[in-house]
C-alpha cells in the first residue's frame, strides 16, 4: 500500500433530480481519482452540486448513473444496510451544523462512532479522550454542546470523525456556521491531523480561500468539474524558499 | 451496538420528554389498571361462587343411590330390570371402593321421622351416619358435640330444625309468622316418631285395612349431644337434617319395624321387606373434581344411581369465565386506546429527532440498532405503565374489597366472603407481560419507519 493507492473512483457520475416535469443535473458526468492520504477541496458556487457529489461519495445518496469506488468497493450497489456498515468500518464525517447530540457531553458525543460499533465504555471513553486531547479540548471533555462555542464544538466534531480512525473523512462546509478567524484555526487542524496521520479528507467549501489548505482543489461548476488545481506542489516549494 | 448502550439511549430519550413520557405512560396505567380490576372482579365472584358450592355440598363427591327405591335420579338406568339394579350393603361398599380414584366410601341411612317437643313439632330426615364422619366433613358445631355409637340414638340438630317447628294450635313458627319455636333441644326432652304414617293415620282419625284407626305409635325420647353452627337462615346441606349413629339407627329401626317394611327402604318384587336393612345411600368421594365425572358414569353402568354436583359446577363456571371474558374485553378497550397513545408519542418523537436520527445513521449505526432502540423505548412505556398500573390496581382492589365487604354484609350476603376482587399472581405477571407486549406492537411502525429515514436529513442545514 503506496501512498499513491487509489482510494476514491469516480466514474461517469450523474444525478439528475426530479423536480415537477423537468430533471435538475445536480452531476453532470463526473470522473476522478483520490489517492490515499490526499486532502482534496471541492469548490463551487451555491447549487453547484458540490454536496450532492459528496453525498454519492459517502454513500447517503444513490447516484442515478455512473460508478462510485471507495477502497476497492462499489458504493453504487450496496443495498443500505450494507452502506451503514461500510460507513461505519471505513468513513468519518464532519457536518456543517456539527450536529452534535444535545444531550451528551463532548465524550460521549466523540464515542458514539465507536458506541456504534460495539466497544466497551472503558475502552471508546479513553479513545474519546486522546482524541479531543488532540484537538485542543482537554478542559472541556464533559461540556455539553451548549456549554461551548461554534469553534468548540466544530472540534468536538473533528475528534469524532477521527476517533474510529477512518480511511477517509468527508466535510461538507464545516467551517459554514463559523466565523473567519475561528474557521481558519479549525482549517489548520484539520490540516495538520490528516496530514500526520496520512488520512484522506474530502471537503467541501464555497470559499476559494480555505481552499487554500488543500492539497488538490476540484472547481466544480452547474455538475461538472471544469479544473483540478495541485496546490502542494507549490506549497513545498514555498517551504524551500 | 451493545444491548446496554440502546438501553441507556432509549431511556434518556424518554427522560428527555418527560412529560410527554408520563402522559403517555398514564395512558398504559389506566389500561392495566382496568383489565386487572375487571378480571380480578370476575376472578372473585368464580371464587366466592367455589365457596359457596363448597357449602352446598362437597365437590369431589358422588351421591350412590338404590335405582329400585325410586331414588332422586330418573335418568335412562331406572329403566334398567329390577335385577340388575343392586342395592346399597356392605358388599356395595366394597365394590365401590375398588374403583379408580374412589377414596373413601360412606355409607348412610336416612329416614323420615316427626319430632314434637311441647306444643310444637315438625317433621325431618334423621341421618345415620359412621361414627366420626361428621368431624372429618368439618362440619362444624354451635355446642354440643358429635353422636357416637352407644346404643340407642342421640342426635345432633341441624341449624335450620328448630326454625322449622310448628305450633298446631297458634299455627306460629319461625317459617310461617317469624315467631321462633320454644324449643331449646339441649334442655327440653325431644319425642321422635319413626312410623310416621300410622302417627298421620291416627291424627287423622283415619282406619287402617281393618277397619280400626291406629293407636299412636311408639314414641321415643332420644337426647341431643349438640347444635351445627348456622343462623336460622343459613341453608347448607345439613341445615335440616338430624345426625345420629348409623348403627345405632339401624338397631332402633329394626326393633321398631319388626315384620313390616321400613319406609324407604327396598321390598322384594311381591313388595315383602329383606331380612337387612339397606343403606340410603352412599357417599363416593373422588381424589379430586376432575375425576367425578367419570367416576359418576361408571358408577351409573354398574347398576347403581349417581348423582354429583359437577354438571351444574361446571356449567356455572364456564358462565364466569365468559364473565370473566367480558369484564376483561372492557378493561382491554382501555388498553387499546392506551397503545394508540403510544404509537402517536412514538410517532411525534421521530418527526423530532428525524435529524437526530439521520445523523447516527451518517455515523454508522446499525439500521435494526435504531428500531430495537424505538422498540425499547415503547417496551419500557409499557414496563412502566405496567408496573404501575398494577401497583394501581392492587389498591383499587384494596379498596373495593373493604367497602364491598360492607356492602355485601348489608346485603346479607355471607359475612366469610373471601374478598370481591381477587388478583392472583399469574394475572399480575400476564397483565406485565401483556402491557410490554401491547407496547412493543404499538411502537413496531414507527421503529420501522426510523429505521428507514434518510441519512439526508442529518445534512441539511437550518
Ligand atoms: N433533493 C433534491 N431535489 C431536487 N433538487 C435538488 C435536491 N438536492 C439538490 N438539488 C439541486 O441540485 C443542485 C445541486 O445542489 P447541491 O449539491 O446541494 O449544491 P451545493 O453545491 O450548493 O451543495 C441544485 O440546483 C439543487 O437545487
Ligand atoms: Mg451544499
Amino acid at each position: 500500500m503506496g501512498d499513491n493507492e487509489v482510494v476514491i473512483q469516480v466514474k461517469n457520475l450523474y444525478k439528475i433530480y426530479r423536480v415537477g416535469d423537468t430533471g435538475v443535473r445536480a452531476l453532470n458526468g463526473v470522473d476522478f481519482k483520490i489517492r490515499r492520504g490526499e486532502f482534496c477541496a471541492i469548490v463551487g458556487t451555491s447549487g453547484s452540486g458540490k454536496s450532492t457529489l459528496l453525498n454519492m461519495l459517502a454513500g447517503l445518496e444513490p447516484p442515478t448513473k455512473g460508478e462510485v469506488i471507495i477502497a476497492g468497493e462499489h458504493m453504487e450497489t450496496k443495498k443500505e444496510n450494507e452502506l451503514v456498515a461500510f460507513r461505519r468500518d471505513h468513513i468519518g464525517f464532519i457536518f456543517q451544523s456539527f450536529n452534535l447530540m444535545a444531550t451528551m457531553d463532548a465524550v460521549e458525543n466523540v464515542a458514539l462512532p465507536l458506541t456504534f460499533r460495539g466497544m466497551d465504555k472503558k475502552e471508546r471513553d479513553r479513545r474519546a479522550r486522546s482524541a479531543l486531547k488532540l484537538v485542543g479540548l482537554s478542559k472541556y471533555m464533559d461540556h455539553k454542546p451548549t456549554q461551548m462555542s461554534g469553534g468548540q464544538q466544530q472540534r468536538v466534531g473533528v475528534a469524532r470523525a477521527l476517533v474510529l480512525d477512518p480511511e477517509i473523512i468527508f466535510a461538507d462546509e464545516p467551517t459554514g456556521n463559523l466565523d473567519s478567524k475561528t474557521s481558519e484555526d479549525v482549517m489548520r487542524l484539520m490540516q495538520t491531523l490528516v496530514r500526520k496521520k496520512k488520512q484522506t479528507l474530502i471537503m467541501v467549501t464555497h470559499d476559494n480561500h480555505l481552499a487554500e489548505y488543500a492539497d488538490r482543489v476540484f472547481h466544480i461548476k452547474d455538475g461538472k468539474i471544469i479544473k483540478i488545481e495541485e496546490k502542494r506542489a507549490s506549497e513545498e516549494q514555498e517551504k524551500e524558499l | 451496538m451493545k444491548p446496554w448502550d440502546m438501553l441507556r439511549l432509549s431511556v434518556s430519550n424518554l427522560l428527555k420528554r418527560k412529560l410527554r413520557t408520563v402522559l403517555t405512560v398514564l395512558g398504559v396505567v389506566i389500561g392495566v389498571a382496568s383489565i386487572v380490576v375487571m378480571v380480578s372482579l370476575g376472578l372473585g365472584l368464580s371464587r366466592s361462587l367455589t365457596e359457596e358450592m363448597e357449602s352446598f355440598g362437597n365437590m369431589t363427591c358422588v351421591t350412590v343411590t338404590d335405582l329400585s327405591t325410586g331414588g332422586f335420579y330418573m335418568g335412562e338406568e331406572s329403566e334398567k330390570k329390577d335385577k340388575e339394579k343392586k342395592h346399597l350393603d356392605d358388599k356395595a361398599i366394597a365394590e365401590l371402593s375398588q374403583l379408580d380414584n374412589v377414596e373413601q366410601v360412606t355409607p348412610m341411612l336416612t329416614t323420615n321421622v316427626i319430632c314434637l317437643s311441647g306444643a310444637y313439632m315438625c317433621n325431618a330426615d334423621i341421618c345415620g351416619v359412621p361414627e366420626g364422619y361428621l368431624e372429618e366433613q368439618g362440619v362444624e358445631l354451635e355446642k354440643g358435640t358429635y353422636p357416637e355409637q352407644n346404643g340407642t340414638p342421640e342426635v345432633l340438630y341441624g341449624n335450620m330444625v328448630v326454625p322449622s317447628m310448628y305450633n298446631d294450635k297458634t299455627e306460629s313458627g319461625y317459617f310461617w309468622d317469624g315467631r321462633m319455636a320454644d324449643v331449646d333441644v339441649m334442655k327440653d326432652p325431644v319425642m321422635f316418631v319413626f312410623d310416621t304414617d300410622t302417627y298421620y293415620n291416627f291424627k287423622g282419625n283415619v282406619p287402617s285395612d281393618n277397619g280400626k284407626v291406629p293407636a299412636m305409635p311408639k314414641k321415643h325420647l332420644l337426647p341431643a349431644t349438640g347444635l351445627i353452627a348456622g343462623g336460622p337462615d343459613e341453608y347448607t346441606q345439613h341445615a335440616y337434617t338430624i345426625y345420629t349413629d348409623l348403627e345405632d339407627l339401624k338397631t332402633l329401626l329394626k326393633k321398631e319395624f319388626k315384620g313390616k317394611a321400613i319406609p324407604g327402604q327396598p321390598t322384594t318384587a311381591s313388595g315383602k321387606p329383606y331380612k337387612e336393612i339397606y343403606y340410603s345411600r352412599l357417599m363416593v368421594y373422588a381424589a379430586s373434581m376432575d375425576d367425578v365425572s367419570d367416576l359418576q358414569k361408571e358408577i351409573r353402568s354398574m347398576g347403581y344411581g349417581a348423582e354429583s354436583d359437577i354438571e351444574w359446577i361446571k356449567q356455572s363456571q364456564d358462565q364466569m369465565k365468559l364473565v370473566e371474558v367480558v369484564l376483561g374485553g372492557i378493561g382491554a378497550v382501555s388498553l387499546l386506546v392506551a397503545a394508540i397513545g403510544i404509537a402517536n408519542t412514538m410517532m411525534m418523537s421521530i418527526y423530532e429527532r428525524t435529524k437526530e436520527i439521520g445523523i447516527m445513521k451518517v455515523l454508522g449505526c446499525d439500521m435494526r440498532n435504531i428500531q430495537a432502540m424505538f422498540l425499547i423505548e415503547a417496551g419500557f412505556i409499557g414496563l412502566i405503565g405496567g408496573v404501575v398500573g398494577l401497583i394501581l390496581s392492587y389498591i383499587i382492589s384494596a379498596v373495593i374489597n373493604v367497602f364491598g365487604a360492607g356492602l355485601m354484609e348489608g346485603m346479607g350476603m355471607g359475612s366469610e366472603m373471601t374478598g370481591i376482587s381477587y388478583i392472583p399472581f399469574w394475572l399480575s405477571a400476564i397483565a406485565l407481560i401483556f402491557a410490554i407486549l401491547v407496547g412493543m406492537i404499538a411502537g413496531f411502525f414507527p421503529s420501522l419507519r426510523a429505521m428507514k429515514l434518510s441519512p439526508l436529513a442529518a445534512i441539511r442545514n437550518e
